[in-house]
């Protein structure tokens, strides 16, 4: 259980909170790049850290993200005409760039200095990747770029798909360390899924259903670790990673692509979850990437032209109770992103903590919320940088190992959990 | 159009209607200290208010003992009492390490609690590596090993598990 003070200190991510501010230290996916296809494509509303803007792409190919509403009498830029290098606002004709700088006031004398005191809130816009990545803090302090592997790959290796959840984001967030319930919602995926069936390591996962737990901090956030009985004299242990405030990965499968997720507030009861899979040293097959495209592994199969997942609560998610009984899923919802988001969604918009009853097993996130609540608190009263934003700390990875019974996953797999451009992941 | 019983269930204004009771501690924990840097940070985790929790140090693991009968100290200033008592009607044990000092006893315990189906969990103070044995000891039996924890970690680990 969590104190309701703290509940809220780690679930409000507006403006001015002190969650929020750690939010704005780190660069965040915005959006898709596939949502700004090309040069004057239309602009696309995005909301995130609460904060409601737009996003456009202008005639030179210059990235923008700007307050939504026009600074004349706030109408709504997503009506905008995007044209000649600017967002044009359809009421009155004001015109932006990119920097969200007027550039016209057409009711102003032709050479009035008037439209230069005009200025939209706006934040840098950069594609790293297949996303397009925002930092919304101070300028001054602007970190480095992004540096996770998924988007450090050639594009033909990596996909990535994102999805809207209804539910404030730690509580999507924290399904993404939470291994202990691989074994029970997603049984079924690890038996058909085509990203996900096949492995050896998927044996273990079922034959052992009670696994052990060890939580290790590194540099940029956690590391999890999951045991579970091997052949005798050995544990296959997968490891998932955290980096923070908000990117997890999940210990792979055999030569499967590896997967994770970045899990992005909208607002206080809505997020974003980024899923992607990639591999490390070779093109997805066409396959996979279909597969990837169709909904399964982590991604989800969307009602098309939005980033809604087909099956979700106004549906119920298309339970099918037959399929439940005949144990072909655990829970009736079909795909694992809906397994857990139709599970995370029920809990309310935001999860009152105070009524929770944590075992010893929920320990990653006991810890995990603990870093979140220190580096808050210590950004906010003294102004200290949190882990993470170094890129250096976004070169991690997940594996899934098989180890004699006597070591220690961390001292056995420095090498496995550190990004090294040309060689495999650690998979079993 | 009507709302789904999902849609509608998961809203903020269904959310109000969850009952609320008050939540009975759900755990008889034992806090057993290792070694003495992990006592200290123990006796001051102990001054705070828990419901049921009681707080423990460990005496010498003798040669050729059965676990069960490995004394423990009470921080509260109980006189010694056997593993074995300390162990019965609890359901939880936390064991504190920041050294190898203790690591006889940890297998001592872990054992002990693996017989009786006690969930055990091990907080490892310190960065690890003064602890590595006393580690390897508990690792067959700590459903969850906390590395590199402080006393914040130990006192979020028991305040999470409402002892
Ligand atoms: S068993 Fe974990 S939420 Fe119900
Ligand atoms: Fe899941």
């Amino acid at each position: 259980m969590l104190r309701r003070d703290i509940n809220e200190l780690l679930t409000q991510t507006g403006p001015g909170t002190p969650m929020g501010e750690l939010f704005r230290q780190y660069w965040i996916p915005a959006l898709l790049a596939e949502e700004l296809p090309e040069n004057d494509s239309p602009p696309v509303r995005v909301k995130l850290l609460s904060e409601r803007m737009v996003a456009f792409r202008d005639s030179e190919g210059r990235y923008g993200l700007v307050d939504e509403f026009c600074a004349h009498r706030g109408a709504s830029l997503w009506f905008g005409r995007n044209e000649g290098s600017g967002l044009r606002c359809p009421y009155h004709g004001w015109k932006y760039d990119v920097t969200g700088q007027c550039v016209e006031v057409p009711s102003e004398a032709d050479n009035s200095s008037f439209c230069q005191n005009v200025q939209l809130t706006a934040y840098p816009l950069v594609k790293v990747g297949d996303l397009l990545w925002t930092y919304m803090g101070d300028a001054a302090e602007q970190p480095p770029l992004p540096e996770f592997e998924f988007v450090q790959v050639p594009p033909e290796q990596t996909y990535t798909s994102k999805r809207w959840q209804q539910s404030n984001w730690l509580q999507a967030f924290e399904g993404g360390i939470d291994s202990s319930h691989v074994t029970f919602l997603h049984s079924g995926g690890l038996k058909t899924d085509p990203l996900f069936k096949g492995a050896k390591g998927n044996e273990y996962n079922m034959k052992d259903t009670k696994p052990f737990f060890e939580v290790a901090d590194s540099e940029g956030g956690l590391f999890v670790g999951a045991r579970r009985n091997a052949e005798p004299g050995t544990y296959y242990w997968r490891i998932t990673p955290w980096v923070m405030p908000a990117f997890t990965m999940v210990p792979p499968r055999g030569d499967h692509p590896v997967h994770g997720h970045f899990w992005v507030p909208i607002d206080d009861e809505n997020c974003w979850t980024y899923s992607f899979d990639y591999h490390p040293v070779r093109a997805l097959t066409d396959q996979e990437r279909q597969a990837m495209v169709d909904g399964h592994g982590v991604h989800s199969r969307n009602i098309p032209g939005t980033y809604r997942p087909a099956a979700n609560m106004d549906n119920d998610y298309l339970i099918d109770r037959e399929a439940q009984k005949r144990g072909d899923t655990y829970s009736g919802v079909a795909g694992i992103a809906m397994q857990d988001a139709s599970l995370q969604e029920s809990m309310g918009p935001i999860v009152d903590r105070t009524k929770e009853r944590l075992v010893p097993a929920d320990s990653g996130i006991i810890k995990a919320r603990q870093k979140l609540r220190k580096a808050a608190i210590a950004l906010r009263d003294e102004g200290v940088r949190p882990p993470g934003v170094d890129p250096v700390h976004h070169r991690v990875r997940s594996a899934a190992v098989v180890l004699p019974q006597a070591e220690s996953f961390l001292d056995s797999c420095r090498d496995a959990v550190t990004v090294t451009p040309g060689v495999a992941q650690s998979s079993v | 159009m009507s709302l789904s019983q999902s849609a509608r269930a998961a809203s903020a204004a269904e959310s109000r209607f969850r009952i609320t009771r008050p939540i009975a501690p759900a755990r008889n924990a034992r806090v057993i200290a290792l070694d003495r840097a992990a006592e200290a940070v123990a006796r001051r985790v102990a001054a705070r208010s828990w419901a049921a929790a009681r707080f423990y140090a460990c005496g010498e693991a003798a040669e050729g003992r059965p676990p069960e009968a490995l004394a423990l100290f009470g921080l509260d200033g109980v006189p010694p009492v056997a593993l074995r008592e300390v162990l019965a009607g609890t359901d939880v044990v936390v064991v504190l390490a920041a050294g190898d000092a203790g690591s006889r006893q940890a297998a001592a315990i872990g054992a002990a609690c693996g017989a009786r189906a006690v969930t055990t969990a091990g907080v490892v103070l310190g960065d690890g590596f003064e602890a590595d044995e006393a580690v390897a000891a508990l690792r067959p039996y700590a459903r969850v090993l906390l590395l590199s924890a402080d006393e914040a970690d130990v006192v979020e680990l028991l305040t999470a598990l409402r002892v």
